[in-house]
Order: structure tokens, then C-alpha cells, then sequence
């Protein structure tokens, strides 16, 4: 069974990704309120995906990454952030991110990229 | 404040708005803030730093922030509570968010949202800023926002 970490400060937003998930069959997730939180809660092998925000109270959504990164070369790890500047895309491929999606985003958009990554 | 200026945060609220949460946005006559008071009880303010300074300020009725927050929970939202908060937040990221991958030349960082709730809040911009103010009529009903955004130094090519 597929396996998810959404890592975001807003309920709102996790509470999005989790119902688009489920409509994908996938119930199977894990949140965590920030980046603290979802570097605790991931250990390699566990998850399948992980999504993330950026702007997140301490621990933000590049330092997820470059941590996760350490521990797991191989996860798919999509950045789901306002930040759309393209020196923040290059930031986030840089420190291993496997995909990007801007907010605001259609809920089907959001649906084709988990789907891109297994769900 | 610069027409080019604020042009991306007119279109990042519309794009936010029927993108999200598929809601129609009608704009009224861009004016000058006039006075601290919003017309809404609940307000999602947000700061932007760089080569420019800038508040953003979207304020909602309780009727529109109850219906915005229900149309992204897919549920209906009863009265004013965490979870309409939040979506408030999240909704005012979007727009300074959106905004903001707009205006690159001023490489512009922005705050976690805060959300002000109460009748007759005010919510004050800076003495060196004239925010101006751009009133909508949506599907959900009255939303308005405000816009501080000062140069301080002089964009960078990007």
C-alpha cells in the first residue's frame, strides 16, 4: 500500500492533498505541521512519496529535502509552494526536490503529478 | 504605487480565487485606502521583504471566509472556526505568493500569514506607505484587498 508524508503548516492544505490522495486510492498518509515535524516522522524505506511546503516554520521546505536527501537518495519528493520564482525551482532540484507545483493549483494538476509519482 | 506594480496582485487574486476555489471575482474601483478600518471581521495579512517592503491585507466577509473555506475542505463550514482561519491564511499566501513570482526583479521574501479576526478591526500600514485598496464582489460575497509596497532600491535584471 502506498505510503505519503505531507508536510505543510496549513490544516487547509494538508486536508487538500490528503482528500486528493484518497480520491487516488491512497489513505495511507502521514502528516506533519512542519519541517521539524516531517524530518522526525521520515525514515527511509517507510514512505513512498513525500510532499512539501516550503515556507514553514523553522525547518523549512529546502532543509526537508536536503535532509531527507541524506538518509534516502531515492524517495520521490514533490515541493507543492507559492515559491515560483525560477531561482527557487533551481534551489529546490538542486537540493534533490523530484517535482514542483505552484500554488494555486487545480486540484487535477495536483492529482497527475501524485499520480506521476506512483499514487 | 506603480501600476506594473500592482497589477500581480490583482491577477494573483483572481487566479487564486477561480483556481482554488473555482469562485467568480468581480473588481470594484482601485482607490487609495482611506482610513484603517476593513470592511470584513476577519483579515489575512501577510509581509514582503527584499529590495521592496510590503504588506498585503485580504479581507473577507464571514459569509465568503465560511463558503472559501468550506469550497477547499469540500464541506460546510458553519461558523468561524480553526479550519476557516487556516483556510483564510492559506488563501492570502496564494495571492502574496502568486504575487510575488511576479515582481522577481525585487527578490522578494514573504511572512508566514497571520489571520485578524473581529468587527472593526483595523489593520495599519507603515507612515511611509500609501496602500491602495481594490474591492471585490465574488460568489461568496465581499472580499477586499490592500496592498503597502514600497521600493528600496533599484530591481535587479533577472
Amino acid at each position: 500500500m502506498t505510503k505519503v508524508l505531507v508536510a505543510d503548516d496549513s490544516s487547509t492544505m494538508r486536508t487538500i492533498i490528503r482528500r486528493s490522495l484518497e480520491a487516488l486510492g491512497v489513505s495511507d498518509t502521514v502528516d506533519a505541521a512542519d519541517g521539524e515535524e516531517a524530518v522526525a516522522k521520515f525514515t527511509p524505506g517507510e514512505f513512498d512519496l513525500v510532499l512539501t511546503d516550503w515556507n514553514m516554520p523553522g525547518k523549512n521546505g529546502l532543509e526537508v529535502i536536503e535532509d531527507i536527501r541524506k538518509v534516502d537518495a531515492n524517495v520521490p519528493i514533490v515541493m507543492v509552494t507559492t515559491e515560483g520564482e525560477k531561482s527557487r525551482v533551481m534551489q529546490a532540484i538542486q537540493a534533490g526536490v523530484s517535482d514542483y507545483l505552484v500554488k494555486p493549483f487545480d486540484v487535477d494538476t495536483l492529482k497527475e503529478k501524485l499520480m506521476k509519482h506512483g499514487c | 504605487m506603480q501600476v506594473e506594480y500592482i497589477n500581480p496582485f490583482l491577477s494573483s487574486l483572481v487566479k487564486t480565487f477561480e483556481t482554488m476555489l473555482k469562485c467568480q471575482v468581480n473588481r470594484g474601483q482601485i482607490h487609495l485606502k482611506d482610513g484603517s478600518q476593513l470592511g470584513g471581521p476577519i483579515s489575512g495579512v501577510i509581509g514582503m521583504s527584499g529590495q521592496a517592503v510590503g504588506t498585503v491585507v485580504l479581507n473577507l466577509s464571514e459569509e465568503a471566509a465560511k463558503k472559501a473555506a468550506g469550497a477547499m475542505l469540500m464541506m460546510e463550514m458553519d461558523e468561524i472556526n480553526d479550519d476557516v482561519l487556516d483556510g483564510v491564511g492559506e488563501l492570502t499566501n496564494m495571492v502574496a505568493g502568486a504575487a510575488k513570482t511576479e515582481l522577481q526583479q525585487f527578490n522578494l521574501s514573504i511572512s508566514l500569514p497571520n489571520v485578524v479576526t473581529g468587527k472593526d478591526h483595523e489593520v495599519r500600514f507603515p507612515s511611509n506607505v500609501s496602500p491602495i485598496c481594490v474591492p471585490y464582489e465574488t460568489d461568496f460575497g465581499p472580499v477586499s484587498l490592500e496592498v503597502g509596497f514600497v521600493v528600496k532600491n533599484e530591481p535587479v535584471a533577472v
